[in-house]
């Protein structure tokens, strides 16, 4: 269903033009960007402080040319990769244990709800002082952060399953196991998934302030030492690259979800 | 097998239901002192008004719940909990919607417990998809299904473990009037073709007496019965039928 949307006459004449959606979505960052340049050519703002966008895309090409950007792209989504994959099981068994299993909800539910509210910077000096300042360090931190909406997310989703559903599969035969695997676990699916998406998010936020904390490589540490270099114009190449790989990955997310669970209908999104 | 036409499948010996109180608040006395059989292949409808224990009466049939005191009897023996002679159908079909429609008749039967029966999983889903008049919709998921069609899926995964009885609880009170009408006659062509016992609960006295060979009344909570009527009308029943029509309206005032 197509959601309900007010349309004025002159946004019609808009919509008329005849550009697909995709391109009508580029606008509105085009025409800040647009601005944003003209702004700096004209002398309009202080360059030293807010650099073109061209010259940041010209430091782009620089750092790609030089293989800079692709050693500490790789340094980051490494760390990245591995602590939010270990967050997604982690946090997926446990959530499922969870809901399902009222001694292990007693066990774990408190110490999850002391934990949750610590941001998990404040113990990266604690995990650099346990795995050292390589990737040790990072994985442990993103891994925590990561893994508490996954937790949240797949133990709502378990506890929220109709009652109905598995009252019919135990009247069709089914054995605990069974129902586990073949009613508790796809029917969770969806809020897992859910958490997966947020975990990713929380990793690629927490692996950039982590190495402006303490690291020799990484993008978080590319742009803290072109700020400490004062070029403006590279910490914007780095924030530009941070954004591309958020928005990219999220759509990938998005891709998966339809491809994994065709049958899902999500009322918004 | 599901023995002989005219035998005893369900007893309901004095059964009785008590929900303790919680929190300080009164226990309630959901069914008291029930007593009732059903034989084998007998279509029973139970009407009452809303809130008597209808459904609670079947989910003790179906093994969900337990009674307080008395003995739910199936084929003579005590239940003791789920089983696949005993299916239930709910109101607000339950079926899986991760599984297309082929997957929901076939779960039933790819289950361990049901495995090695000798029948061909595809066959057999193919033959039900075709009885309640799906076929054509193998594929599509649940919600890609109308309301009357969910109902009809939900009777055909019910049907693929073969059950004895088939527990169906106002499976026909959520779909509009038209679609209401058409899923009855699809009920008892499916219960015709297949000669399952029915135990059909409802809130509609019209639908009752159309349907049912034997109708049970039962009074406000606590459940017990007002009255057991035998609809010794021919099929197919017309509902313009005089008759039948005295029969509602004698139902009715004992409702009221």
């Amino acid at each position: 269903m197509r959601p309900l949307v007010l349309r004025w006459p002159s946004f019609r004449l808009i919509e008329r033009a005849a550009l697909p959606r995709w391109a009508l979505r580029l606008v509105g960052p085009l025409t800040v960007l647009l601005g944003w340049e003209l702004g700096a050519r004209f002398g309009l703002i202080n360059t030293l402080l807010l650099p073109p966008p061209s010259a940041a895309f010209a430091d782009l090409g620089v750092l790609i040319s030089g293989g800079y950007l692709g050693k500490a792209l790789y340094a980051s989504l490494f760390r990245v990769v591995c602590g939010f994959a270990l967050a997604v099981v982690v946090g997926a068994l446990l959530g499922l244990a969870m809901a399902r299993i009222r001694l292990v909800d007693d066990f774990f539910d408190p110490i999850v709800e002391l934990l949750r509210p610590i941001s998990p910077l404040a113990l990266f000096p604690l995990a650099i002082l346990w795995f050292g300042i390589g990737d040790g360090s990072k994985i442990f931190v993103i891994a925590l952060a990561a893994c508490f909406p996954v937790i949240l997310n797949t133990f709502a989703g378990a506890r929220s399953i109709d009652a109905n559903l598995i009252r019919a599969a135990r009247s069709l035969g089914a054995s605990e196991f069974e129902i586990f695997k073949g009613i508790v676990l796809p029917a969770s699916l969806p809020h897992i998934f859910t958490g997966i998406r947020l975990a990713w998010g929380i990793s690629l936020i927490v692996i950039i302030a982590a190495e402006m904390v303490g690291a020799t490589v990484g993008m978080g540490y590319m742009v803290l030492e072109a700020q400490q270099t004062f070029r403006t114009e590279r910490v914007f190449a780095g924030i530009f690259v941070i954004g591309a790989i958020g928005f990219v990955t999220d759509l990938g997310f998005r891709r998966l979800r339809r491809w994994l669970l065709p049958w899902y209908r999500e009322t918004q999104d | 097998m599901s023995g002989a036409p005219g035998q005893e499948l369900v007893r309901f010996d004095r059964v009785t239901l008590t929900f303790p109180g919680v929190n300080g608040r009164p226990a309630i006395e959901v069914i008291r002192q029930l007593d009732f059989r059903i034989e084998t292949g007998e279509f029973v409808a139970i009407i009452g008004p809303s809130g008597c224990g209808k459904s609670t009466l079947l989910s003790l049939l179906a093994g969900y719940l337990p009674p307080s005191s008395g003995r739910v009897l199936f084929r003579g023996k005590p239940i003791a909990g789920p089983a696949r002679e005993r299916m239930m159908v709910f109101q607000q079909p339950a079926l899986f919607p991760w599984l297309t429609t082929a997957g929901n008749v076939a779960y039933g039967l790819k289950l361990k417990a049901n495995r090695g029966n000798g029948r061909n999983v595809q066959s057999t889903v193919d033959a039900l998809l075709h009885l309640v008049q799906l076929d054509g919709f193998a594929h599509h998921y649940p919600s890609d299904l109308s309301g009357g069609m969910r109902q009809r899926l939900e009777i055909a995964r019910a049907l693929a473990v073969d059950p004895q009885v088939l527990l169906m609880d106002e499976p026909l009170a959520a779909l509009d009037a038209l679609t209401r009408r058409r899923m009855q006659g699809e009920v008892l062509h499916i219960w015709e073709k297949t000669r399952k016992t029915i135990l059909f609960v409802t809130h509609d006295i019209d639908e009752a007496v159309i349907m049912a060979d034997r109708v049970i009344v039962m009074a406000q909570r606590p459940t017990s019965i007002l009255e057991i009527e035998e609809v010794r009308l021919p099929r197919p029943r017309r509902r313009e039928d005089p008759e039948l029509a005295g029969i509602v309206r004698r139902l009715s005032a004992l409702l009221e």
